[in-house]
């Protein structure tokens, strides 16, 4: 039997999408804005965009890049990350340039890139790619620098070689960290596929928006945002699952309020 | 010692940067790419100094600043107090947790249109973009600052006679302020990024649209400008957020 | 006086198990003594001590300050922890200048007072360095200087010299008896180190774990001031420490018992 507590705990964020919507529900009665339809007129148009061809191919087609941008991000951010975290020479020559880097919005290389390879689905997967390696580069980097000394001590004595203390030790012991900076990258993925959509204006979620926008359809507008909200919920509670099985051994991520009133 | 150390690495990591440089500049003088589409870096770091002086770019720079400004001054004040007022207060804690579970994921450019639509295409709905995508990783790290504030530092101060709505202004945000400060960093970097693609998807002006401006007509040289320059706008920022981080957090370990 | 008055504590496990962690004590203590309060790792004599400054209250029972009931912490109970807890963000002059502030004292008068209290304390030159520009024995002196500055009644010491190495250990021991000869004020201290309690204290509180109890109160009868290297040669001393340590051999609990 669940306890009334965990329940409520459980249903916490359901309950806080309920209560979201119902203020938007109220504030969309309150404006009686045209182009400010109500929660539910949104969600009615939900069902329709999931139903048509042409939206549905467009959405599954932008995931389908997020994806492969994401997982070649993480093949090439992992290793990069851990071996800068774990050697002063090579953080020291990347680091510098990452910062440059950094600030720079990689949705917005979108033009560039489609002038260099074209509106295909490779510029697409590129960007993304681009957004994600970052946070992975920045996570394991630090991940790797907080590893025991000491740990790798007792790797070399058991007779480790470099390469496999690295594979063995360090990569497990930064795992949280790297985990960490994988959510914020999917988190991440998703955005910068829906910006990078956005901008080129040629397909996916992104593309329907602004359509939809040009268009006047507003609530299918306000219906996209939903769709698209639900996945980067969605993907990201799926994420959580997973992270918390891979590092059940680890501390306890931190959920503890705490009052001192 | 120290210092030659630190300059060793200054210059190791200058090597990257001179080798992009490099390999860019081969690129075009061997022909592998026209200058149609990779301008030379010269030519664009004269376009960037030419353009510096220029009023229209003033204009651009000065309506991208504002609207970076807005935003993450909005986002920090309502961060920081979110998150205080969360770790101190259980039921505001029961309310706000759930709900930031559920917006902290969702791509907040998502809501870019709705903003559109009823905030108008002035500078309103991009800060309010930017504050909505910043606000959660400074919110997020006050609140695990200051929920890990020790005890005993407050228990002291309760001892010393400081009251108890005082506690939170005299214990837990100073001692919660290295954490406040990482999450405005992170802030910080996202409302480069966001203002610049809000100014991109649509806008009359700003760095962003100038981009976009020079793309239509296929300008590569000027495509690069507004890049480095947000590039270097953000370094300056980050160094000044570092700077001020560095002086308050003097009195802390590893600051 | 202080007086406590059938306290018991219940602590509720991650387990949902209630953890007895201090049952039924009794236990009053005079205006001016020396009281250790000794006993292993678990047996809540830490959380006795909270209770007294009034940072937790008791599941059942009541504390009392000078026939008052404490409800809360107060000036008049300084606490000093095995932590420090001294303020990051503050010098050592901003650490000890904190309480007399807080009291309402003008800035000029409270920098006067704290500049001598931390002479006191053996940091004279230390004033304007931050914590973390500091030994651990000497962030520790800094946290006594910010307790004693405003002038508490009581100093509660939590395992104060716990997290420090031996050798300066035994100096701050020798310097706290110093500067409590000045103006004897109350101490309640508690600690797991029978040497340290006996060389401080005129009354050791024996206790014992699972649940937490008093098992017995022992007077330390032996001359003030106290010196150390005298008083490890004397064999009242000596005779006091393995008459305690022999008890708690005696009741042996299980190491393993949560």
């Amino acid at each position: 039997m669940m306890s009334a507590a965990t329940l409520l705990k459980r249903t916490a964020p359901v309950l806080a999408c309920v209560g979201l919507l119902a203020v938007w529900q109220f504030a969309s009665l309150v404006l009686k804005n045209d182009s400010f339809p109500t929660a539910i007129e949104a969600i009615r148009a939900v069902p329709s965009i999931l139903t048509d061809k042409d939206a549905l191919i467009n959405i599954l087609a932008s995931l389908r890049r997020m994806a492969i941008g994401f997982a070649l991000a993480l093949a090439f951010s992992i290793p990069l990350g851990l071996m800068m975290g774990r050697s002063r020479a090579v953080a020291a020559f990347f680091n510098p340039l990452l910062m440059v880097i950094y600030p720079v919005p990689k949705a917005a290389l979108m033009p560039i890139i489609m002038l260099w390879l074209g509106v295909g689905d490779v510029s697409k997967t590129l960007v993304i790619f681009l957004g994600v390696s970052l946070p992975v580069i920045y996570h394991s980097f630090e991940g790797a620098k907080a590893v025991e000394e000491k740990m790798l001590w007792s790797g070399a004595a058991m007779g480790l070689s470099a390469g496999q203390r690295l594979v063995r030790i360090v990569l497990p012991a930064a795992l949280p960290e790297i985990l960490t900076g994988c959510r914020t990258g999917l988190v991440l993925a998703l955005i910068t596929m829906i910006t990078s959509e956005m901008i080129a204006r040629q397909s996916g979620a992104g593309n329907i928006l602004f359509n939809a926008l040009d268009m006047g359809q507003y609530d299918t507008v306000f219906a996209m945002i939903i769709i698209v909200g639900m996945m980067g919920i969605c993907l990201d509670a799926a994420f959580e699952r997973i992270r918390a099985r891979l590092v059940r051994w680890s501390e306890p991520q931190f959920d503890m309020p705490l009052s001192f009133s | 010692m120290k210092t030659n150390a630190l300059t060793g690495d200054v210059l190791l990591g200058l090597v990257p940067i001179a080798l992009v440089i490099a390999l860019w500049q081969g690129l075009v003088s061997f022909g592998f790419a026209p200058a149609t589409l990779l301008p030379p870096p010269g030519l664009v770091f004269a376009r960037l100094l030419q353009q510096l002086v220029t009023s229209t770019f003033h204009h651009e720079i000065a309506a991208t600043l504002i609207r970076l400004f807005g935003g993450f001054s909005i986002a920090v004040i309502l961060g920081v107090s979110i998150g205080i007022a969360a770790a101190a207060n259980p039921a505001i804690n029961a309310v706000v947790r759930p709900i930031v579970r559920v917006l902290a994921p969702l791509p907040k450019v998502a809501l870019y249109p709705a903003l559109l639509l009823l905030l108008g295409f002035k500078h309103e709905s991009k800060i309010v973009l930017v504050a909505a995508d910043a606000l959660f990783p400074i919110l997020l790290s006050t609140y695990y600052g200051a929920s890990t504030v020790e005890q005993k530092l407050i228990w002291s101060a309760m001892a010393a006679g400081t009251p108890r709505r005082e506690i939170l202004f005299k214990v837990v945000l100073p001692a919660a302020m290295p954490s406040i400060l990482t999450g405005c960093r992170i802030g910080l970097v996202i409302s480069c990024i966001v203002v610049f693609l809000a100014e991109m998807i649509t806008s009359t002006d700003g760095l962003g649209h100038m981009l976009v401006t020079a793309a239509r007509t296929f300008q590569a040289v000027d495509m690069f400008v507004p890049l480095i320059t947000i590039s270097l706008l953000g370094l300056i920022l980050n160094g000044l957020l570092q700077a001020l981080r560095s002086y308050l957090l003097r009195g802390f370990p590893e600051a | 006086m202080i007086e406590i008055d059938r306290v018991s504590q219940i602590f509720q496990t991650s387990s949902r198990k209630d953890h007895l962690a201090l049952s039924d004590i009794s236990l009053t203590i005079e205006d001016g003594a020396f009281v250790s309060i000794l006993g292993p790792s678990g047996c809540g004599k830490s959380t006795l001590l909270y209770i007294v400054g009034g940072f937790v209250s008791p599941t059942s029972g009541l504390a009392k300050m000078k026939g008052k009931a404490i409800t809360g912490p107060g000036p008049d109970r300084g606490p000093v922890f095995q932590e420090f807890a001294l303020f990051p963000w503050k010098t050592v002059l901003g650490n000890v200048m904190y309480g007399p502030r807080q009291q309402g004292v003008r800035a000029a008068d409270a920098e006067a007072q704290s500049k001598a209290l931390i002479e006191m304390v053996g940091l004279k030159g230390y004033e304007n360095f931050y914590p973390k520009e500091l030994s651990g024995g000497m962030k520790q002196r800094v946290a006594l200087a910010r307790t004693l500055a405003y002038h508490p009644e009581v100093l509660l010491m939590d395992e104060p010299f716990g997290a420090l190495d031996a050798h300066t250990r035994t100096r701050l021991q020798n310097d706290l008896l110093n500067i409590w000869e000045r103006d004897r004020k109350t101490v309640l201290f508690v600690t797991h180190s029978v040497e340290e309690a006996v060389f401080l204290s005129d009354k050791v509180v024996m206790m014992s774990k699972s649940p937490g109890r008093i098992r017995q109160v022992i007077d330390i009868d032996l001359p003030r001031p106290r010196r150390r290297t005298e008083l490890l040669l004397d064999p009242r001393y000596q005779k006091y420490v393995v008459d305690i340590e022999r008890m708690f051999d005696d009741s042996d609990e299980p190491a393993s018992n949560p």
